[in-house]
């Protein structure tokens, strides 16, 4: 498969009071197209730094990012890289800009000067890909939170990107929002083939991804499926992040000397492995 | 003793107008002087609407709150002597700083409640110890600490008012698993120091295990069931009815249970369920 994002020795520096921080310290990856990629790490771990650089929003102070072989330094080609990667943010309400639910999906593909009839059909088509065409004719304010953050997300898939990367976008949802955003993300990945970066804190969200990426201190510690990840307790643990119930409960009886395996991670796998054990002893 | 009563407390929104819609309706409830009561309820259930009547911040279409057995709107005029009483911690209250220093922004509350002198500062030492703000602090503007920080100099704002009754709305809403675990230790820690009665809402059932002795549960403005948390979450199936849910391993364990496993149906903590599998695998051996 081929890669959608090349991030190729990326450092990022800023300045606060005179002093050079290093957000993000010489980080090289690639993201393959049509991926599903979690990334986890303890708030100022560098993450959202990251993240923006993906598009182009900020750019490297060395290294470079090539999105679709084209590098985000490159000014000519800067729409075509907006484009062609879309960023939603925490805040639903700082990203909605019209007074009008469809109104609002359309603000990109109207900048983009598409014709009309298009704009139209995109506008439906995004809507309905988040599962608030219904809702089209609505005002945004009347919205939950989860609605809002579906129609931010609408905005974006309306520019038809071939890559979203989403920083923490249910961190300010209740579970049923929540649940509605992961939902929509699951389905725009598996059957629109539209690769996903998503930032998050929440672990149970981590578990759907085909990839896992830890982020501490500017740097990737680890990369691997989400079995592979959470298998690994103490080492999430000591750069200030959580593991699934599942894996805390499954860990936890291996200290007490109930030797279940640790790499499963679904309520229906947690289950089977201590009835397993159980049976075997 | 009986802190705070709630007796058939109901609010309307947009009264006299034909988009009247009654947030909470009718409820009633008794909490104990040094409880932690968690209130749980998808958004919209009147939660949040609840708890701006327990400071005063709403006023009840119907019904009454009593503090210490006294209504608090009995003189309306003192209305603000009850926020000394009862301190309300608002969602993202870290958007609530607004003063030059940490210093000045803790002891804005108490300043305003009278205290001053080397009393007010003892006050927000004092705080700033307990919750772990350090001192190099004080003197530096809200605006430059982390999210985290920020947060906690803002719950430090309402600690410093020494209120018997503390009410967070979703204290850990938007941090990582490091910052919600500060603020869950720096609320343990002041209901421990002065013995306070804790009230927060939470969409976390973990978090809820972990820290609550009882659940009030919410939906459509009333609420549906009050009782001690383990028995709360031995009702999974009424939680699901109402959008909510219970933690992630007592569901593991009503999938044993489903499977034929004869494991106790109070587990809600990881320690509760190593406990019980220990005791399993201990009556295996003896068997």
């Amino acid at each position: 498969m081929s890669n959608i994002i090349e991030i190729k020795n990326v450092t990022y520096n800023y300045i606060e009071d005179e002093v050079e921080y290093t957000a993000v310290n010489n980080v090289s990856l690639n993201i393959e197209k049509g991926s599903f990629t979690v990334i986890l790490g303890h708030n100022g771990s560098g993450k959202s730094t990251l993240a923006k650089m993906l598009n182009g929003l900020n750019k490297p102070t060395s290294g470079d990012i090539l999105v679709d072989g084209i590098n985000t330094r490159d000014e000519e080609n800067e729409f075509l890289i907006k484009k062609k990667v879309g960023m939603v943010f925490q805040n639903p309400d700082n990203q909605l800009v019209a007074s009008i639910v469809e109104e609002d999906v359309a603000f990109g593909p109207e900048n983009l000067g598409l014709d009309p009839k298009v704009i139209r059909q995109r506008v439906d088509e995004a809507l309905k890909a988040v599962g608030m065409y219904e809702f089209r004719n609505s005002t945004p304010h009347h919205l939950s939170g989860g609605q809002k953050q579906r129609i931010a997300i609408a905005g974006i898939i309306a520019l038809e990107p071939e890559c979203i990367v989403l920083d923490e976008p249910t961190a300010m949802l209740d579970p049923k929002g929540r649940q509605e955003i992961i939902n929509t993300i699951l389905r725009l990945n598996k059957e629109k083939g539209i690769t996903v970066v998503l930032i998050t804190h929440y672990m149970e969200e981590a578990e759907m991804a085909d990839r896992v990426l830890v982020m501490n201190d500017g740097e990737f510690i680890a990369d691997g499926t989400p079995k592979e990840i959470f298998k690994n307790v103490k080492m999430l643990k000591s750069v200030g992040l959580d593991v699934p119930q599942t894996t805390e409960l499954l860990y936890a009886l291996n200290q007490n000397g109930i030797a279940v395996p640790t790499d499963v991670l679904s309520i229906e796998e947690t289950a089977d492995a201590i009835m397993h054990y159980l049976e075997e002893n | 003793m009986s802190v705070l009563q709630v007796k058939n407390l109901s609010h309307s929104y947009g009264g006299n107008t034909p988009f009247i819609n009654d947030a909470v309706n009718n409820v009633s409830f008794t909490i104990e002087q040094g409880e932690m009561i968690g209130i749980i309820g998808h958004t919209g259930s009147g939660k949040s609407t609840l708890v701006q009547h327990l400071n005063g911040i709403l006023k009840p279409t119907k019904g009454e709150i009593l503090i210490d057995d006294s209504n608090i709107w009995d003189k309306p005029k003192e209305i603000r002597k009850i926020r000394s009483k009862v301190g309300l911690v608002f969602q993202y209250p870290e958007y609530q700083l607004f003063e030059e220093t940490v210093f000045k922004d803790i002891a804005f509350g108490p300043k305003n409640m009278g205290v001053s002198g080397d009393e007010l500062k003892k006050r927000v030492l004092d705080t700033c110890r307990l919750i772990g703000v350090k001192d190099e602090y004080l003197e530096k503007s809200p605006f430059d600490l982390s999210g985290g920080e920020k947060r906690r100099v803002a719950i430090a704002g309402v600690m410093a008012m020494r209120p018997e009754i503390i009410v967070f709305d979703e204290p850990t809403a938007g941090l990582d698993p490091q910052g919600r675990q500060e603020i869950i230790k720096v609320i343990n820690e002041y209901r421990r120091a002065f013995n306070a009665t804790v009230i927060i809402i939470s969409h976390s059932m973990e978090d809820m295990a972990q820290m609550a002795d009882k659940l009030l549960v919410m939906s459509k403005g009333e609420v549906v069931m009050f009782d001690k948390t383990e028995e709360v979450f031995k009702q999974g199936d009424k939680l699901r009815e109402i959008g909510l849910n219970v933690p992630i391993v007592t569901r593991v364990f009503d999938r044993l249970r489903e499977k034929g496993l004869n494991v106790p149906n109070n587990v809600f903590t990881v320690e509760n369920a190593v406990e019980a599998l220990k005791k399993i695998k201990a009556g295996d051996r003896n068997a």
